[in-house]
């Protein structure tokens, strides 16, 4: 458990940006997504502290596709910031639904999708072999080790 | 103690005066002065210790005078400022009253002492106390020493044929010196001549060059070497030989540039002068007002490339019979006294930065080809065009600090790219003002003067400007359009622009070969690659090694008026320099003891210099007192002590070691700092009142390099508890690089406190800049929790076991004075 950004991502970092937009102007998620891109969170985390960013769902369209850090001239390690301010944001509780839901799935079943009949038939249809047995224990003792078990429910 | 050639020399039983001064209440607020008085008039040999308000002031000095003349005082010592301040003051004054200014020592106990223990007067006195019996032991070691003169030819050469060189080799030729301007390419002009327009005042650029490039063509005092490089330089300031490499050019000099060579050479190549936006031929001339205005054969490219003819067609062509295949190069000698480096730079190219798409989208230019198209004598004869369909753009965008404030490419800004960009932006609109025009910036820095003139200007003329640089460009494989990706960050909302035609404001860098060149000279390079000036404020020319300018971009990214300026800054430096015709050099040179000298050469390879050569027969290693700064590095690497630093002496740096450590140096460390950077971070640290504890006692060296490994062992042996080692950051070394010398030396103790089971971190090594105080208040800091965590029987086992290591015994017994 983290209490502060600080701990995983320098904060002098930041000192290196210079809004210079060319992360916001490279990234997909803020291309289709109402939100504010990598800059604004940058300057959010800067100017207002991590309690303003933290609590903001628009944090999570981030996919992590790394672009930002690629295009950033500074070579700020903006995905680590991000992962940072997810983490911290999904110990406060504040996960939106879908991704809970997610997660969850990923518990209970050991896999990110629903699968149903549907999908089992598709499978067929496409000469795929039929899905592995799944070790659940396996699953749960990761998601414990990696911390997941405080956020959401396992049982 | 051994004594040396030179103390036998000075048999004279020594008469110090000590002088403490109270600088009103800066020290006299804080020390107790009369208490160091009198503690320095119970110091052996002192025989005057008396403590005044101000000692630099007139009063001050004629008192010292006074002494010097009725007590027959033979050594003077003044505890007051940093002597970077006022030891010039109080040299002046010994030398009136007929004491030779060496014979001068100044003790810190303003800047390293009272104004950093504001709060502690108490240690402050006692410190103060140490460092006046550091100042007068010292001074009881001084020699007199008469400083040097050496004869400066009347010659200088000037590297570099752009508009600083040229303005350089212009104003030295006009003061009556003979000038060699050597110039790489086969024409002078350098990147101005490539320039359309120059801002703020929109001057044409080639029209204000080239008469200046005619008149240094055809000055009597300049000699023209085109299409030529140096190879070699040797000697020192004010007796240069430097060889350059004239490069064949196949045309000889009755060329009258009539131009029929070029119509009928059958072989073509992308022209540099016009970015590759255009041919040449082989032979060819750069641009129509080259100076020289000779024509050349690109050899690489010519099919009489392997010495066989293959084709004369413009030898043919030549009614004046110029053409001469058998041409070879020439190697010339010059010499000379000073030299000018004006090397320019290099134009960044931004094809790694593949989101903008250079290279691989024909309608994203550099804004040097954005250059050559608007300029009437460039390949479109001065229309701004779009690569892909030769279609005048409507909509034109500019892209700023491209490769320039950036990890991925050159950190600096890179001064000139918004101005140029403004520039271009109005050209555009002058030529075809229904042009939209878009400027994509970070920061607008229009800081000169009549800069933000034009900058209002542009905006009054509707030329956008948006904060956000785009983070993609993306081209439409058919109409070759380009559509713009950001985030405009004032509105803080995304945009997506369509446009004919990108120009990406390129920065600028050090020229590629520049590390040839500063290897040949000598010279130091910035983290940025660009060569450092001697002062970054108050010699802003002078490079370290002297007799040798800068000039123009080869120090820093400039615009033409700040290049010109900085040539003439040059000029006027090198003038000084020839006018005077001798130059006096400081007497902290070194001399070899020819009786000690083995002929190892091991002062040879750490000599930043190469002020140091082998006798060809004795191998005893002779110096070249001209050339020799003083930085005493190959004092310290000296294995059979032969070598001595005037003023700098061994046995003066010890005395300072043992006047330190004579009481209680279980509670102080030594501290050896370099006069340039650590010394002066330490007097900015007092001048900014940064507070730090007491105990460590600093020496003043030249430079870090002159620190040997004996000195830190001497300090451990004599029972000091740290030993702090500190000089300029690797690279930017006042002697180019002797600071390298220091970390091996260190790095060398610390391997041997390993091997005995001494605790390493006692001595530490740290390079402080003269404009980092606060980094020396912390490692200020730092010693202190180091002294105090050291334990007695740690102190004990080094006095016993950091002895002089046995096979290199002769010198060490030698070296130490105990």
């Amino acid at each position: 458990m983290i209490k502060s950004l600080w701990e995983v991502f320098n904060k002098e970092d930041l000192l290196e940006c210079y809004q210079c937009a060319r992360c916001t102007g490279s990234c997909p998620a803020a291309q289709v997504m109402n939100s504010y891109g990598p800059r604004e969170t940058l300057l959010r985390c800067l100017n207002l502290g991590q309690e303003a960013v933290v609590t903001d769902e628009r944090i999570w369209y981030c996919t992590t596709c790394h672009v930002c850090e690629d295009r950033c001239p500074q070579e700020i390690n903006i995905p680590e910031l991000l992962t940072a301010i997810f983490n911290l944001a999904a110990q406060r509780g504040n996960l939106p639904e879908k991704i809970k839901f997610t997660l969850d799935l990923v518990a209970k079943t050991g896999r990110s999708l629903i699968i149903n009949d549907k999908v089992l038939k598709d499978r067929q249809k496409l000469s795929l072999p039929p899905m592995a047995a799944l070790n659940l224990d396996e699953i749960e003792g990761i998601l414990k080790k990696t911390g997941l078990g405080e956020i959401i429910d396992l049982s | 103690m051994t004594p040396k050639k030179v103390q036998r020399k000075d048999k004279v039983e020594p008469r110090i005066g000590v002088y403490v001064c109270h600088c009103g209440l800066n020290i006299g607020g804080v020390v107790d002065c009369a208490q160091v008085a009198e503690f320095a008039a119970g110091l052996p040999n002192v025989v005057v210790s008396k403590d005044n308000l101000y000692t630099c002031s007139e009063p001050g000095q004629e008192l010292i005078k006074a002494d010097i003349k009725e007590q027959g005082l033979n050594r003077v010592v003044v505890a007051s400022c940093t002597p970077r301040l006022h030891e010039p003051t109080f040299r002046a004054a010994c030398q009136k009253a007929g004491l030779n200014p060496y014979l001068f020592e100044m003790a810190n106990i303003r800047e390293h002492c009272s104004w950093v223990h504001l709060h502690d007067k108490e240690a402050a006195t006692a410190k103060a106390k140490d460092l006046v019996k550091m100042a007068v032991a010292r001074s009881r070691l001084l020699a007199a020493q008469e400083p040097m003169e050496v004869p400066v030819i009347r010659r200088a050469l000037v590297i570099g044929g752009g508009v600083a060189g040229i303005q350089a080799a212009l104003d030295l030729a006009d003061s009556g010196y003979q000038v060699y301007l050597v110039e790489k390419d086969p024409s002078i002009g350098g990147r101005m001549a490539q320039i359309d327009k120059t801002f703020p005042t929109m001057d044409c650029s080639i029209c204000i060059l080239a008469p200046k490039m005619s008149e240094a063509g055809r000055h009597p005092n300049i000699e023209l070497i085109t299409l030529s490089e140096i190879e070699l330089v040797e000697g020192y300031i004010g007796n240069f030989t430097v060889t350059v490499r004239k490069k064949a050019r196949y045309v000889t000099d009755s060329c009258t540039a009539c131009g029929d060579c070029t119509k009928v050479c059958p072989q073509v190549a992308p022209d540099e002068f016009n970015a590759g936006l255009s041919m040449r031929r082989a032979v060819y001339m750069t641009f129509a007002q080259a100076v020289p205005s000779t024509y050349q054969i690109d050899m690489d490219l010519c099919l009489n490339k392997h010495g066989i003819v293959a084709c004369d067609k413009c030898f043919q062509a030549c009614q004046r019979r110029c053409i001469d295949y058998s041409q070879k190069d020439q190697r010339i000698t010059l010499e000379v006294g000073t030299i000018i480096v004006a090397t320019g730079v290099d134009v960044y190219d931004p094809t790694p930065l593949t989101e903008f798409g250079y290279r691989k989208f024909p309608n994203v230019i550099t804004s040097l080809e954005f250059e050559r198209l608007i300029n009437a004598g460039g390949p479109s004869g001065g229309s701004l065009i779009r690569p892909s369909d030769r279609r005048i753009p409507k909509t034109v965008a500019f892209l700023q600090c491209i490769g320039s404030r950036s990890k991925r490419s050159n950190i600096y800004c890179s001064n000139i790219c918004c101005m140029n960009t403004i520039k271009d932006a109005l050209l555009i609109k002058e030529h075809w003002p229904e042009t939209k025009i878009l400027v994509f910036y970070i920061d607008i820095r229009a800081f000169g003067k009549g800069f933000e003139d034009l900058f209002q200007r542009a905006r009054r003329e509707g030329v956008s400007f948006i904060r956000g640089v785009p983070g993609e460009i993306i081209e439409d494989p058919e109409s070759h359009d380009l559509t713009l990706l950001g985030e405009n960050t004032l509105l803080s909302q995304l945009y997506r622009y369509e446009v004919d035609m990108a120009i990406l404001s390129v920065g600028i860098e050090p020229r590629k070969d520049s590390p040839l060149i500063q290897r040949l000279l000598n010279l130091s390079c910035g983290s940025d690659g660009f060569f450092l000036e001697a002062h970054p404020k108050l010699r802003p020319v002078d490079t370290p090694t002297g007799g040798i300018f800068l000039a123009g971009c080869a120090e820093g990214p400039k615009d033409i008026k700040d290049s010109v300026t900085q040539a003439g800054a040059a000029a006027s430096r090198a003038n000084i320099l020839m006018s005077q015709g001798k130059v006096t050099v400081e007497a902290i040179t070194v001399w070899v003891d020819e009786t000690l000298c083995q002929g190892c050469g091991m002062c040879l390879k750490v000599c930043p210099y190469s002020a140091i050569r082998q006798d060809p027969e004795t191998q005893i290693a002779q110096v070249t007192q001209a050339s020799c700064a003083g930085c005493g590095t190959c004092v310290a690497e000296c294995p059979f002590s032969a070598i001595t630093q005037r003023h700098f002496t061994d046995q003066q740096i010890y005395a300072q070691i043992e006047a330190i450590t004579e009481e209680a140096p279980e509670t102080k460390a030594v501290a050896f700092c370099c006069n340039w950077c650590s010394y002066a971070g330490a007097d900015f640290a007092g001048v900014s009142r940064f507070q730090y504890p007491p105990p460590v006692r600093i020496i003043r060296t030249m430079c870090s390099g002159r620190v040997s490994t004996g000195f830190i062992e001497y300090a451990f042996r004599r029972g000091a508890a740290a030993v702090l080692v500190s000089g300029c950051h690797i690279g930017d070394c006042h002697y180019i690089n002797a600071n390298h010398q220091t970390e091996k030396r260190v790095k060398k103790v610390w391997k041997k406190m390993e091997r005995l089971g001494l605790d390493p971190n006692r001595l530490q090594l740290a390079w402080i800049s003269a404009a980092e105080g606060n980094l020396l208040a912390r490692k200020m800091q730092e010693m202190d929790g180091i002294i105090e965590a050291v334990t007695a029987e740690e102190i004990q086992k080094t006095r016993e076991l950091l002895v002089p290591t046995k096979k290199a015994k002769g010198k060490l017994e030698e070296e130490d004075p105990s």
